[in-house]
């Protein structure tokens, strides 16, 4: 009896490991419960998460008998879809999917416990400005396509607004197999990468202001609408020649052909190198979000392909949110501030990592008279409001396919009323100024 | 303040109120599991010597401290004689119905009682004289007063509860869970308290039965059980009705079978005798499942009959502990554990062809323990499990789609929305939705959008999400506790039979808890294994009811008061029956009836009421007419011999 009292210890081995497994189960709980809760499917999650107002106390989204309600303008709920998410979590960068511990007040002691003291803590209050948003996702016209537009100097993201995109309050049933809503569910401010266009020649115009600091704008090259480098035919838009260019002209006139040839010069290491210090290649996170590369790849290309991808052709490729704190950048003197959508201390807000150096404060500034003397000279003044001082290029990404280009617009107001900068780019439009500037407009103007 | 006051009325009342119940269930549960092993711990029986062998040669006396003992040569026997003349083990002083036994175990010069060779067992009387090898001992009675040790730690509270106060928090419990239940869609239906009163029925009855009828004196492992059984089935009743009636069913043969085993396990001849027909009857039932079973997601361990299915392997687990475990006076014969051994490999190889993993890792968890109870051999061990590596690894390697239904295994946030990890990532995300106190219940997401097996294999999901984790918690530790019930009983039941089919079962279970939580939420592989008592299943529900008589067998009150009650008013006529053992210790020194030791002569005969007297220990909650009880400073020196 006594041999087999002392044996009977054995269960001892198994009480051990189940103490650990339960202790191993708690404390995982305990470290992320918040992000398991956090799930889309949870069906606890939607119908108790708090208000969300937009900068001017406008309600955009709340919750009554566990169901979540929308803006009552339906243009609203669309052009704001992304920015907070919908109802089902497929959105996952939405508000409601990346703050949703604090929307609806989860705890590790009272889980999703709706109490008192989550009912009045729930709430949020985005720096998105409604009608900036409405009046961007107008001007798109249907159109896909991303607008995302901050303030540089306190980070506040006034506009984002991402196409296609559907109703929150009546999802619509197809969405699933209806090609119009393919892609809805992503956010193209953020997860979204297109071919740059003509945008690219910022890029390649910083590095040549490296290689030749003080003769960079003395460099001319001819153009004559359409040259063989590289054993194929690098074209400017429409086959416009532009005669003999500087880089001020080039710029003003989007001469490919000037900065095919100035690529060349320059050499594809160093528009690899540039490329990557202003943010190509790099992952930014905004808040836990991580963003969408923009990406380049130059090596082993050939003196063609370098020339295509000078101009933003090739397999190059930028990302709306990355362009926009590049041009918030060069507005601040090279180093931007982090983005945020919500004041405070939250998730959204938090700028100390993410902020880095894109551009040095010379190249900065010179920049930022290369795309002021874009505007001034080329696009016209009148485009815009008046007194905001724009400072932008435009640029139309070739997709192929039988498709119209990518119209974008990137750049900033050089001005302390206004100082946004801004990113937005259209799917299949008909021109850089045209579509994407009549865009940056409607937002600016909006925002005046 | 204002508008505090104003979200306050807003966010309603009843949210708040079923908050605070849900606050409160897992202290009162706690409470329960907690005082049901500290009274459990308090009313167990000293280590006293029961009788004594003396070497009347020497004057050696040799205490007997156990119901079955061993003796001989080996430093590991209960009873070590160092003599080169007697064998290593050579025979079992044993306690049996109709007095102490003695048997030889295959020793070299065999025993003699009172200088006659035995053959078999031989009973024995105080006076007798055991001769083993050149040793003689004479049986003796215990009349030495114990030492008196103090233990340090006594528990939180030095009284036992009431068996009768345990239920009745117990019950408590059910109540304020059947509240909820009635509440769940924010007014109050009363038809959804049914299921919770109907355990607290059958809980009560079984109460009546076990202390009204039969006299006995503790009911703890009835207590835990009859909680588990109602959190699990109210827990059911929101979300999984179709499933409830079954459930209530199950309990309530589950009840019945717990009490046929009790009683069938008092007479270890009986069982002795049955031992081969239940091997042979499991293989049959394992066999019929093979060929007439009906395959349910993946394994084929279902038997349908009519309207009535079956998980036979569920009833298999108790025939299992039934073959495994065994008597002092076998264990020492037979030392070998072959025989069970292929018992094992058979319901093994059934287990597999059933495609039944999980149920097959719960057997040979249970086969482990049984083994080296029996064997001691840590190198038996290592070999049998050397074995079954190699046989998992010959399996996965023939059959890799097994490994496939793993491979989920550690990241299933990887597959939140395949087969691989939907189930695991669900209940993840429920549990800690819930936090610690639950999101309420009928509430939850996993039941209420029907998560496949959110009532059996995710339960604990369910339970943690609808009832928080600190429930959770509580259902578990009452699980986990099975094993120091087991232990403790270890050494004080009336046969190693008890003692390794207590720990046997204890093990069993909390192998499967583990299986079934530690699946659910991604710590080890799902398997799909019920959680005992709170799982939806029939099977399930009887089985584990089954196995709990094996704990309460262990406890040697069991049958002591039933022998009580049976004997009580005849017990100053024939005391200590034929052996003639009869030195009856102090009053004080016995807080209750063993059934085994000698009544003392001075107790007044009564012939209605005596049945009563020994069902109960004095002293343990004791009232102003029971006569002298015993001053509590006495039985603080009860000490766990299995220490």
């Amino acid at each position: 009896m006594k041999t087999v009292g002392f044996r009977s210890i054995v269960l001892y081995i198994l009480l051990a490991v189940f103490l650990g497994g339960v202790g191993y189960m708690v404390a995982n709980q305990f470290l992320h419960g918040r992000e398991w809760a956090m799930q889309p499917y949870n069906a606890n999650l939607s119908g108790q998460m708090g208000d969300i107002k937009d900068r001017n106390g406008n309600l955009l989204a709340t919750s009554q008998d566990g169901e979540r309600l929308y803006s009552e303008d339906d243009t609203v709920r669309r052009a704001l879809l992304h920015t907070i998410g919908d109802t089902a979590g497929y959105i996952g960068t939405g508000v409601q999917s990346v703050m949703g511990d604090k929307l609806t007040g989860y705890n590790f002691i009272t889980g999703l416990n709706q109490t008192v003291f989550t009912s009045m803590t729930s709430g949020l209050d985005l720096t998105i400005d409604q009608n900036a948003c409405t009046a961007a996702y107008n001007a798109m016209a249907g159109h896909n396509g991303a607008a995302i537009l901050y303030n540089y100097e306190n980070g506040d993201i006034l506009c984002k607004v991402s196409a296609p995109t559907f109703d929150p309050a009546f999802v619509p049933e197809d969405i699933e197999t209806n090609d119009a809503y393919r892609g809805a569910y992503l956010d193209n401010t953020l997860s979204g990468s297109f071919t740059p266009g003509s945008i690219m020649k910022i890029v390649t115009a910083a590095a040549a202001m490296q290689v030749w600091p003080d003769s960079w704008n003395e460099r001319t090259y001819d153009c004559w609408g359409s040259e063989n480098i590289g054993g194929s035919d690098i074209v400017c838009l429409h086959g416009e020649s532009h005669g003999t260019q500087d880089m001020y002209s080039a710029m003003g006139n989007s001469c490919n052909i000037y900065f095919a040839k100035l690529a060349n010069d320059i050499g594809s290491d160093i528009l690899q190198r540039k490329a990557e210090e202003m943010g190509f290649n790099a992952n930014l996170a905004f808040g836990t979000v991580t963003v969408a590369k923009s990406t380049i790849d130059l090596a082993n290309v050939n003196a063609n392909q370098l020339g295509w991808a000078a101009v933003g052709q090739y397999t190059v490729l930028a990302n709306p949110y990355h362009m926009m704190t590049l041009m918030g950048a060069i507005a601040k003197g090279g180093t931007y501030t982090q983005p945020r959508l919500t004041e405070g201390r939250d998730l959204f807000s938090d700028r100390s990592p993410a902020s880095r150096k894109l551009v040095d404060a010379t190249t900065a500034s010179q920049l930022k008279s290369l795309l002021r003397s874009d505007v001034e000279y080329y696009y016209g003044d009148w485009l815009f409001p008046s007194g905001m001082s724009v400072c932008a290029k435009t640029g139309t990404g070739e997709v192929g396919e039988g498709k119209d280009p990518n119209c974008w617009m990137v750049g900033f107001c050089d001005s302390a009323q206004y100082p946004y900068a801004f990113a937005v780019i259209v799917e299949e439009g008909s021109g850089g100024i045209e579509t994407a500037g009549s865009l940056v407009s409607a937002m600016l103007q909006a925002l005046a | 303040m204002m508008e505090m006051l104003t979200d306050f009325l807003q966010a309603g009342v009843l949210p708040t109120v079923l908050l605070l119940i849900r606050a409160v269930v897992p202290v009162l549960a706690l409470y329960v599991v907690w005082r049901s092993y500290t009274s459990f711990k308090k009313g167990q029986r000293r280590r006293d010597p029961v009788i004594m062998l003396c070497e009347e040669a020497s004057g050696v006396r040799f205490p007997v401290l156990y119901w079955e003992n061993s003796i001989g040569r080996s430093k590991s026997c209960d009873i070590c004689l160092p003599d080169a003349t007697v064998s290593r083990d050579h025979a079992v002083l044993m306690r049996r119905e109709e007095g102490w036994v003695v048997c030889d175990t295959g020793s070299q010069s065999g025993t003699m009682v009172n200088g006659r060779e035995i053959k078999g067992q031989k009973l024995l009387a105080i006076g007798d004289a055991i001769t083993m090898g050149d040793v003689t001992l004479t049986m003796r009675n215990a009349d030495s007063p114990p030492e008196t040790r103090r233990r340090i730690f006594k528990g939180f509270s030095t009284e036992a509860a009431s068996p009768m106060k345990l239920m009745v928090v117990a019950t408590l419990v059910h109540l304020l869970m059947a509240l909820q239940a009635c509440l769940t869609d924010g007014t109050f239906a009363f038809t959804q308290a049914i299921p919770s009163l109907i355990v607290i029925v059958m809980g009560w009855g079984l109460y009546i039965y076990s202390i009204g009828i039969q006299h006995r004196v503790s009911f703890e492992i009835e207590t835990i059980a009859y909680l588990l059984s109602g959190i699990g089935i109210t827990l059911l009743s929101t979300f999984y009705e179709e499933g409830v009636k079954t459930q209530l069913i199950a309990m309530f043969i589950g009840i019945l079978l717990f009490c046929f085993l009790i009683w069938f396990m008092n007479d270890l001849d009986r069982v002795s005798k049955f031992r081969l027909y239940i091997a042979a009857g499991a293989i049959l039932l394992f066999a019929l499942n093979l060929i007439i079973g009906t395959e349910n997601h993946g394994a084929k361990n279902w038997i349908q009959i009519g309207p009535f299915s079956m998980q036979p392997s569920e009833f298999i687990k108790i025939a299992f502990v039934f073959v495994g475990t065994s008597t002092l006076d076998r264990l020492q014969t037979k030392k070998n554990i072959t025989e069970f051994l292929l018992f094992t490999g058979i319901c093994m190889g059934f287990l597999f062809l059933m495609k039944d993993l999980g149920t097959a890792a719960i057997f040979f968890a249970c086969f482990l323990i049984i083994a080296f109870m029996r064997s001691g051999s840590v190198r038996t061990i290592a070999l049998i499990l050397a074995g079954a590596a190699l046989g998992v690894l010959l399996i996965l390697q023939f059959m890799p789609y097994i490994a496939d239904r793993f491979a989920g295994w550690g990241h299933v946030w990887e597959y939140v929305n395949d087969s691989l990890g939907y189930q695991q990532t669900r209940v993840l995300t429920y549990m800690a939705s819930g936090g610690l106190f639950g999101i309420g219940l009928g509430q939850g997401g996993l039941g209420g959008t029907r998560v496949f097996a959110a009532e059996n294999d995710l339960v604990f999901g369910t339970l943690c999400e609808e009832q928080g984790l600190l429930l959770g918690l509580v259902v578990l530790m009452a699980i986990a506790l099975f094993i120091f019930y087991a232990r403790s009983d270890v050494t004080r039941s009336r046969s190693t039979f008890f003692s390794i089919g207590a720990c046997a079962v204890a093990g069993m279970l909390l192998f499967q808890t583990c299986l079934n939580v530690f699946g659910a939420t991604d710590v080890l592989p799902l398997t799909g294994v019920t959680l005992p008592f709170i799982s939806a299943g029939g099977s399930s529900m009887m089985s584990v009811w089954g196995l709990m008589a094996f704990l309460k067998a262990s406890d040697e009150r069991t049958y002591a008061a039933r022998r009580a009650s049976k004997n009580g008013s005849r017990s100053q006529a024939r005391p200590g029956r034929n052996t003639g053992e009869f030195t009856p210790p102090p009053r004080s020194e016995m807080p209750y009836d063993t059934g085994y030791t000698p009544r003392p002569v001075s107790r007044p005969p009564s012939s209605s009421g005596a049945g009563r007297r020994y069902s109960k220990p004095a002293g343990r909650h004791s009232k102003p007419s029971r006569p002298q009880p015993p001053p509590p400073e006495r039985r603080d020196d009860m000490e766990d011999i299995s220490s």
